[in-house]
């Protein structure tokens, strides 16, 4: 039959289609999976020893107590702005949203720059070390480095949380007797929880990676401002492979862990890049 | 009393232009529209959930103005419940109550006479998602019910029902006005549950109120070309309630479902819903009438027929079977409703 021929072409052409879109797919996951398996098959043999040592002891300690308490400070900051973004309509909310941007489309060291001149050349940096809160070369500038970098990130996925839920549970507990901020405690928080975690768990998981904005801020020094990233970048630099790796495989865990929780409660990592600008 | 006094308000994808609308205490008030006309953002005013542009919103002789939503005591279901999805049944219905702060023996006791009444006293530890539409609904209705508002707001809360839920349900809410006699201003698309339940429909078109009445008024005057094509019934009939049916003036007698009316009613028919044949039909519907054709009128696929039984039908039927039956004014046909399909105000 004459139609029979471009059928089985057309049969073969689909195949073919399905099947370069396959291998470039195991292509690339492999790529990835490569790359990581680099770095565990050489850092995990050591990671037993090297968590013995005074060095990794110490950085994972601080890089633990600096991204906890960034993002509890991410927490602190979002959850109000992103609610205040996605319920109320007002002049410049657009450029509002812009501008809590910009941190995540900054290169990071740019960040770190900005806050050394900000914080080690101002009156309003110099205030703030006479109050007993120096940032310049200290913890708590590792701290503010991590939440300069991330918080554009909590925020979005706040923000996308918040518009997910229906005002209209709000209305609703507002004709039921509840205050604007009762409501948002009674029923709006609540139903955010997974959002709420999601989005700690991947700022998180930011915060103990972020390199560039505190390097700037507060340098690479050993045993004092040395982070797990630092340490890896310490370490490479002088050589000591085993205890760099080591530090990137703690790393490569904990990431891929934190990857896990956060898709598992439900967050996308499209809700991270989504565009928060359209208003209600 | 409500007072809605040239309302305006403009959220750009719906517009409220200029509505006036006097609600009496304890009536069932019906706001009738198309979609999209803004029906909900009237109830959202009245609600104080926005504040109006210009205009007065007034209850009990007092101006609501920047009076915030929790202090209006109002009830409000929205059409698709805006059930707190994290909160079960009972916390659902209990929660304006442990917002009063009362004991919790009190806030459970109401809580079931509450669900008693809606028939959902058995679902209490239930989440909503796990929830019908129609227990839904009724939970909806009872948390807003619970704090006896003065005023209950209802947002087309029967369009997500199936036919013999909303039927059972326009019942019930019947029922509960009669019961606790809320003001109750309810919004729908839908003439027939505005038929079923407003002492009184408000008729929206175009950010303004077009037409009030009662739902006689309405169907019998409707103020302008496009009300009367909204409500879309011409056969329009009043008689008085006899042997389970009703006599008309002319002396037919009609099969009607007849619920709790009594004396002289009216009742409608839609003309789609008027069956024409040569003989009379072997069929379950009960009323059949036998007259002659005195005009036709084409409408492209479909011809409007009325027939003069002692009164005059209105039938909507396919050109077609039109044709094939070759009637014409003059020609003796049988006209054939089922007492289902009629509507009685």
């Amino acid at each position: 039959m004459p139609t029979s021929r471009p059928a089985r072409s057309s049969r073969r052409y689909n195949i073919v289609f399905s099947a370069v879109i396959a291998v470039v797919t195991a292509a690339l996951a492999g790529f990835i999976v490569l790359a990581l398996a680099m770095v565990l098959s050489r850092g995990l043999p050591n990671l037993w020893v090297s968590l013995q040592t005074e060095e990794i002891q110490f950085s994972i300690k601080l890089s633990l107590y600096t991204s906890l308490a960034s993002t509890a400070l991410c927490i602190l900051f979002s959850v109000p702005v992103a609610y205040g973004l996605s319920r109320f309509d007002f002049k410049g909310k657009g450029v509002i949203t812009m501008i809590m941007d910009i941190p995540m489309a900054l290169p990071p060291i740019v960040s770190g720059v900005a806050l050394l001149l900000l914080f080690g050349t101002t009156e309003f940096g110099r205030w703030l070390a006479d109050a007993g809160l120096p940032v310049v070369f200290t913890v708590k500038g590792i701290v503010l480095a991590q939440f300069f970098v991330n918080i554009p990130y909590m925020l979005r996925i706040m923000r996308s949380t918040f518009d997910d839920i229906d005002p209209r549970t709000e209305f609703v507990a507002r004709t039921l007797g509840c205050s604007r901020f009762q409501a948002f405690r009674l029923v709006t928080l609540p139903l955010s929880k997974n959002g709420l975690v999601a989005g700690a768990v991947i700022t998180w998981a930011r915060a103990l990676g972020e390199f560039g904005a505190a390097l700037m801020l507060v340098g690479a020094t050993r045993l004092m401002t040395e982070t797990l990233p630092v340490s890896l970048y310490l370490n490479m630099s002088c050589g000591d492979l085993p205890l760099a790796l080591s530090a990137a495989s703690i790393l490569i865990i904990i990431s891929v862990l934190s990857l896990f929780i956060f898709e598992a409660m439900g967050g996308s990592p499209a809700a991270i890049t989504r565009g928060g600008g359209g208003a209600r | 009393m409500i007072e809605l006094r040239h309302v305006q308000k403009d959220l750009g994808q719906f517009h409220l232009k200029d509505i006036n609308l006097t609600i009496e205490r304890g009536e069932y008030c019906t706001i009738l529209g198309a979609t999209g006309t803004g029906k909900t953002l009237i109830l959202e005013t009245i609600a104080g959930l926005h504040r109006p542009d210009a205009g007065q919103v007034i209850h009990a002789g007092r101006d609501l103005d920047g009076l915030p939503p929790e202090e209006r005591n109002v009830g409000f279901v929205y059409q698709d419940y805006a059930l707190f999805p994290h909160l079960n049944l009972a916390d659902n219905i209990g929660f304006g109550l442990k917002l009063r702060k009362l004991p919790k023996e009190d806030i459970r006791a109401k809580v079931e006479e509450l669900a008693n009444l809606f028939g959902i006293d058995h679902l209490l530890d239930r989440h909503p998602g796990t929830l019908s539409g129609g227990e839904q609904q009724r939970a909806a209705i009872a948390r807003a019910l619970v704090l006896e508002p003065q005023i209950l707001l209802l947002d087309e809360p029967l369009s997500a029902l199936d036919p013999r839920s909303k039927e059972k349900f326009i019942g019930e809410l019947r029922r509960v006005h009669k019961l606790l006699k809320p003001t109750v201003v309810h919004v729908t698309h839908d003439f027939e549950v505005a038929l079923a339940l407003a002492d009184r429909i408000a008729l929206m078109h175009d950010g303004t109120i077009a037409q009030t009445g009662t739902p006689a008024d309405i169907f019998r005057h409707p103020s302008t070309q496009g009300i009367a094509e909204f409500v879309g019934m011409e056969n329009i009939f009043s008689g008085v309630v006899a042997d389970g049916g009703v006599v008309l003036d002319g002396g037919l007698h009609v099969d009607v479902p007849l619920g709790d009316h009594t004396g002289r009613v009216n009742f409608a028919v839609r003309p789609e819903d008027v069956i024409l044949s040569q003989a009379r039909l072997e069929s379950s519907a009960r009323n059949s009438f036998e007259g002659k054709i005195t005009d036709i009128v084409n409408r492209g696929a479909l011809a409007r027929v009325t027939v003069d039984a002692g009164l005059p039908i209105v039938s909507l039927i396919t050109a077609q079977s039109l044709g094939e039956l070759e009637w014409t004014i003059g020609s003796q046909v049988w006209a054939t409703f089922k007492s289902s399909s009629v509507h009685v105000f």
